[in-house]
């Protein structure tokens, strides 16, 4: 989660765009990717369909379901609701990149763990607002959790054991940072 | 055909582990495996084995038909009607057609889902189908994006005839409200149950009524009864939200169709897509890896799918359609409104002498809006007398959805019951310990789970009915769960083994999120002595042997026990083979720890994939099917066996009131449960979970909205459609009896929908402990709960 | 969703001038955080041929917080709001209705510009099915006005408004080179309508350039509440936002607004009479609560918001420290 402080795409590209597809830059999970876009193209619309990183889903494409979570710059964004545009010079952080080195993150362990999913479609987006959270504040409390997938829905009704695993992991991680 | 089986009598151990355990005859078919023990004295069953595609889920490499994506698919949106009734006299796609990008149009021929007119006669005639409610789909477009595609559908026109529509259940049930049908319909099931009565009289919007489960003389119950209660409950419409809409992507090739479903049945996808192209089941292959829930609503292909495999045979190009959050709420299904009057009559000591109940259920334009089977035959009372009618309305059609009927009825019967207890001051568990006396299984697990929720409960401190005197109430309540056991017939299972190890397990059912993978493997486990990580299991397949639909709390209780049966005839096999190599007899040998060895010395040993090496093992390949139930079935319908034993399940509430705001808060929930044997305790406790936070969903929060002017549904999203967020749920406490029944070679049931139909009851009951007003109606929010404690 | 021409805009004046060029069959819209924005072009309701994109304006995003007056950068996030510290202590009413507003990820977006320029919320505004048909018809009226609602039964959206309008806020509106015009938020916001393209006082050509609210005097009292149905995530049944100014015990003066409950924030100015010069206890505030309600004019499905909103008038008022 660490923030790039000199983007790697600089402060240039200001400009005038669209409204046919052209080419857009975006530093996604550490990288440069490219791809054709349109000035309507959503940041979930780009990650999905122009580059295949299908982990990020679409609930309700409309910022009221949270299961589009990513992180910009750091902090949890609903993907459906950002344009891809407004995406450069961030840096954009998927579920695809949260795991590194292929050691997962603690709250996915957790959420492993404490069973704290069924059908998976809200797990992504689940996952990187409490591994947000925790990385954030590992002291956190239960209405802490509570806050931060506030804006998550999960249909299968999976919250109670979503609130017992970012607990442990802020728990692990806590006794790991001392 | 199990009829003709050869059979054996056998004595087994039955009932409640740690509390009524008893030795039972049954008759079992020969062959049969012998009879596990208790989960105590398993390894991998009744173990909490993380599940096995979490994974794949926490890492977003789980590939849902919505990631699907395939060299050159196309995407398709779907054209929905505008308006709620109307004949369509024509349609033109030209301009469509020719828009850039677009690659195929069609303009659905057929509506899945809705009832159908029992004579078509003048319908037959119509170029298109008759638009019933709006949103109703009529055309679809694939394109090379989805924005060309959305771009193209405003480009076709459609001319409507409109004709007089009506939206809500009570102006449908009026004698000059428009009818929704020109005549008599019936109404066809899905997989997942559903479907209506056939042949039903029909009287403008009122199909019924039906009947089932009336008996005695209701007017001599109620001649007989000491206290009377009665109310008129009204439930609304649900809908599914699944957070993976429904979708399909087709891809038609030469003379093959594959299909990626998003589904709960793979089987059901393959069977009325070939119905519908007249095609061989052989030549079409549905597979669902992942699917985003679905609670009842994602059989066969439907109307989007239709479309999809349409475009995709027009295009030439894989199709992927995936519907919006607006058309999931409008188009694919809901669990129908109801208005139940229920009046019941009972002795002064509580026995119920009469049960009386007249009730309406609106599933739009599709029929089958009962509300359950509980009034009839959750507790003993000899005059009952039931009349449902089913009302038509110009809005989507219904679909199973987690206990259906069963919630609604629920909802009021065990208010009804609290009621009566009131009335007749008697404790509500109290009154349950009288009358919830049928010889079943679920009635002995509830007897049960009384004890044990209201210990948890802390059921002493339930005071008088609104004793709290501020404005804010506090109050607890209980009701009681009441599920079929369902076993699925046509199951059937296929083990190999590899000389290298390797085990596979087979079955053409899917996960949809319930862990049906893990438990498979658990099985499978156990049996050959591995973990079930060993186990490599594959699901959601229609080429592989068939298996139950994902719904009706029926895969773990038809899966498993052919799963055992078929690793059962696998571990013999291989005990043959193997038992020279020890020197031993092969009925001596024992599957343990990775290993194979004598039952009574673990030293002459050889490892599991040693012995298949040194055996010369390979391949092998064992196949079952899921028998018949040891002591059989009440009720047979097709491939749906139904047990005389049902499930049950008891679930206590606390809530807390806010009087003045009518804003209530559920506290916390303890739900005791059964399922026969828990083959994954921590599974089993996330189904547990979901069932009781949908329940206070529907308690609480959710309403589709439709205006009635229009038909249009008005939130058809996720932030106005309110559903039960990570504030709302409440403290919940699981706790499992484990309950062997005698029935099965693993004696597990199911749990996704008792764990559901109680909640809503048990609030409402808790509601009215705070105070002291019962709330007929939900949702629960601040309108009708202000409503409530307003009046008499 | 349609595409469009997108253009970033390095600053107010350019900003300005971009947006002065709209018209009707090329519609040019300006985007903060896009939150509302996408919505509405999601729905169809809004369709731009050119979207100037203000976030490029780097001016716009700061907090300006001193001893004579707190100045709001139009790209200030809510997110920004409730998490500042001088924002917390000296503007609570207004921090608070930041935190309580849509979701985490959402208030990382939106902006207090967007905020205030919202379109409603109204489920019947929102689908597109509704702009050709009578408002007259709109019978699922449960979250609609129950005050001043013969023109128009929709709320205005915006829960920073409630706030804002009881510290007595402005909006800061330059358009052309040099020229500016100051207009308090009472007068800024309009009842929403479907024939306008906009709720607010804003003209072609303005631009939204920050939000001033004055000082803070020593002893104010204040507290903010949003009622919901559900406390996750909701739309509100009302919010109400009270300012205090005390003199010992005793309330010298008042300023109490109610939001969703009127076309726009509606100032309780029979409940500011009742405070006045009476001591801050249940029996004035519930004076004060229930006089606020007296002139209400509920429609067929929202009587209900009527005793609600008295009963968090009266908790509000309590609550304010």
């Amino acid at each position: 989660m660490s923030v790039a402080t000199h983007h790697p795409l600089g402060g240039e590209g200001l400009g005038t765009f669209g409204p046919e597809p052209q080419p857009l830059s975006l530093l996604i999970n550490g990288e440069v990717r490219t791809a054709l876009a349109d000035p309507a193209t959503t940041l979930v619309e780009f990650l999905r369909d122009a580059l295949g990183l299908t982990g990020t889903k679409i609930g309700c494409d409309r910022g009221a379901c949270s299961a589009c979570t990513v992180w910009l710059d750091g902090e949890v964004a609903a993907s459906c609701m950002t344009l891809a545009f407004d995406a450069r010079e961030r840096s954009i952080t998927t579920i695809e990149g949260l795991s590194r080195d292929g050691e997962l993150h603690p709250v996915q362990r957790a959420f492993i763990e404490h069973d704290a999913l069924q059908c998976g479609f809200c797990t992504p987006g689940m996952v990187m607002s409490c591994a947000h959270l925790v990385n954030k504040n590992p002291e956190c409390s239960l209405d802490d959790v509570k806050t931060a997938i506030s804006g998550h829905l999960c249909r299968c009704g999976t919250y109670p054991n979503i609130f017992k695993a970012t607990l442990a992991a802020a728990a692990a991680s806590k006794g790991k940072a001392k | 055909m199990s009829g003709a089986e050869p059979f054996e009598q056998r004595t087994l151990s039955a009932g409640i582990v740690g509390d009524a355990f008893k030795q039972v005859t049954r008759k079992v078919p020969s062959g049969e495996p012998p009879p596990w023990p208790t989960n105590a004295e398993l390894n991998v069953v009744g173990k909490d084995v993380p599940r096995m595609d979490a994974l794949d889920k926490v890492t977003g490499r789980a590939r849902y038909t919505f990631d699907v994506q395939l060299p050159g698919m196309l995407y398709a949106r779907t054209l929905n009607s505008t308006v709620p009734h109307a004949r369509i006299k024509s349609i033109d796609t030209s301009r469509a057609e020719q828009y850039p990008g677009v690659r195929a149009v069609h303009v659905l021929e057929r509506l899945l889902m809705a009832a159908e007119l029992r004579d078509p006669g003048d319908e037959a005639k119509e170029p298109y189908p008759v638009v019933r409610f709006t949103g109703q789909p009529i055309a679809a477009v694939a394109a090379i994006s989805a924005r060309a595609a959305e771009a193209a559908l405003a480009l076709i026109k459609v001319d409507y005839e409109v004709l007089p529509h009506v939206s809500e259940l009570a102006d449908a049930m009026q004698s000059d409200a428009p009818p929704v049908f020109p005549g008599p319909t019936e109404q066809r099931a899905t997989a997942g149950g559903g479907g209506a009565a056939k042949g039903l009289p029909q009287k403008g919007n009122l199909r019924g009524p039906s009947t089932g489960g009336s008996r005695g003389e209701i007017a001599r119950g109620f001649k007989e009864a000491d206290v009377v209660v009665e109310g008129e409950y009204r439930t609304q419409v649900q809908t599914h939200t699944p957070l993976e809409p429904h979708g399909l992507v087709a891809d038609w090739r030469d003379d093959e169709l594959t299909l990626y479903a998003s589904t709960q049945h793979v089987m059901s996808v393959r069977d009325e897509a070939a119905e519908i192209f007249k095609l061989p089941k052989e030549k079409i292959h549905a597979i669902s890896d992942y699917t985003g829930g679905g609670f009842g609503a994602k059989y066969g292909v439907g109307n989007y799918g239709t479309l999809a495999i349409h475009l995709s045979r027009k295009a030439g190009a894989p199709v992927r359609l995936v519907l919006d959050r607006r058309e999931e709420h409008v188009s694919v299904g809901n669990r129908p409104a109801s208005l139940q009057r229920l009046k019941i009559g009972a002795k002064r000591d509580g026995s119920l002498t009469a049960i009386e109940l007249h009730s309406f259920g609106t599933g739009g334009v599709a029929a089958g809006a009962g509300v359950g089977m509980c009034h009839h035959s959750m507790y003993p009372c000899p005059n009952v007398s039931i009349e449902h009618y089913d009302v038509f309305t110009n809005a989507g059609p219904c679909a199973a959805f987690r206990g259906p009927g069963q919630t609604q009825g629920i909802f009021a019967f065990e208010q009804a019951i609290d009621a009566l207890a009131d009335r007749l001051g008697i404790d509500p568990i109290d009154m349950r310990n009288k009358i919830d006396t049928r010889d079943a299984d679920d009635v002995r697990a509830r007897a049960a789970e009384r004890r044990i929720g209201a210990e948890k409960m802390d059921w002493s401190r339930r005071r008088p009915p609104g004793s709290d005197a501020g404005p804010v109430k506090r109050g607890i309540g209980m009701a009681q769960s009441m599920w079929p056991y369902i076993v699925n017939s046509y199951t059937t299972c296929e083990i190999r083994v590899a000389g290298d190890g390797t085990v596979d397990a087979f079955c053409g059912t899917q996960d949809i999120g319930t862990g049906t993978r893990t438990v498979f493997a658990q099985v499978v486990a156990e049996e050959l002595g591995l973990e079930a990580e060993d186990i490599r299991v594959h699901v959601g397949d229609s080429r592989f042997p068939p298996g139950p639909p994902s719904g009706g709390s029926r895969v773990t209780s038809s899966l498993t026990p052919a799963a055992r049966n078929a690793a059962h005839a696998m571990a013999r096999d291989i005990a043959e083979r193997v038992a020279p190599l020890l020197n031993a007899k092969a009925e001596d040998l024992v599957f343990r720890n990775g290993h194979i060895q004598l039952r009574d010395d673990s030293k002459t040993s050889l490892g599991f994939f040693e012995s298949l090496r040194r055996a010369g093992v390979e391949r092998l390949t064992h196949r079952a099917d899921r028998r018949d139930d040891y002591e059989g079935y009440a009720r047979k319908a097709g491939e749906l066996h139904i047990s005389p034993h049902a499930i049950g399940g008891v679930q206590f509430a606390e809530v807390c009131v806010d009087t003045q705001t009518g804003a209530v808060k559920v506290e916390r929930v303890v739900a005791v449960h059964d399922c026969g044997r828990p083959i994954n305790p921590k599974l089993v406790e996330s189904q547990i979970l979901g069932g009781v936070v949908q329940g206070v969903s529907y308690a609480l929060y959710e309403d589709r909205r439709l205006d009635a002017a229009t038909g249009v549904q008005l939130n058809a999203n996720i932030d106005q459609y309110k559903i039960v967020g990570s504030r709302e749920t409440p403290r919940i406490d699981v706790h499992l009896i484990e309950l062997l029944g005698g029935q099965s070679s693993t004696d597990a049931r199911g749990v996704a929908e008792p764990a559901n139909v109680a909640t809503a009851a048990a609030i409402a009951n808790a509601f009215f402990n705070a105070t002291g007003k019962r709330i007929y109606t939900l949702p629960m929010t601040p309108a009708n709960v202000l409503a409530a404690l307003r009046s008499e | 969703m349609r595409t469009f021409e997108w253009v970033d805009a390095k600053s107010v004046d350019e900003a300005a001038a971009l947006l002065a060029t709209t018209s009707a069959s090329r519609p040019v819209i300006a985007k903060a955080g896009g939150m509302d924005l996408l919505d509405l072009m999601k729905e169809g309701i809004v369709q731009p041929a050119r979207v100037v994109n203000l976030k490029s304006i780097r001016s716009l995003g700061d907090v300006r917080l001193d001893k004579s007056s707190m100045q709001l950068g139009a790209l200030v996030t809510l997110a920004q709001i409730e998490k500042h510290a001088g924002i917390q202590s000296h503007y609570r009413a207004l921090a608070e209705a930041a935190a309580h507003a849509a979701t985490p990820q959402v208030r990382n977006a939106a902006t207090i510009g967007g905020n205030l320029l919202q379109r409603p919320r109204c489920w019947y505004f929102r689908n597109e099915h509704f702009h050709s048909i009578a408002e007259a018809d709109r019978s699922e009226n449960q979250y609609h006005a129950i005050f001043d609602n013969q023109q128009t039964v929709m709320v205005h959206a915006s829960t920073l408004a409630t706030p804002l309008i009881a510290y007595d806020a402005s909006v800061h509106l330059p358009h052309g080179k040099g020229s500016a015009r100051a207009v308090a938020l009472k007068d800024f916001l309009l009842p929403p309508s479907m024939q306008r393209d906009r709720d607010t006082a804003i003209e072609d050509g303005e631009i939204l350039m920050h939000v001033s609210v004055p000082p803070i005097q020593p002893n104010t009292r204040c507290a903010y509440h949003k009622q919901t149905e559900r406390d996750s995530y909701d739309w509100p049944i009302c919010d109400v936002a009270v300012v205090l100014q005390m003199d010992g015990d005793i309330v010298a003066s008042a300023k109490i607004v109610l939001g969703w409950v009127a076309p726009t924030p509606r100032r309780a100015v029979e409940s500011e009479n009742v405070l006045a010069g009476r001591r801050l206890d249940e029996h004035s505030a519930v004076e004060a609560a229930t006089a606020a309600v007296r002139g209400a004019t509920p429609l067929a499905k929202n009587a209900y918001k009527v005793p609600i909103l008295e009963t968090v008038i009266k908790r509000t008022i309590l609550a304010a420290r």
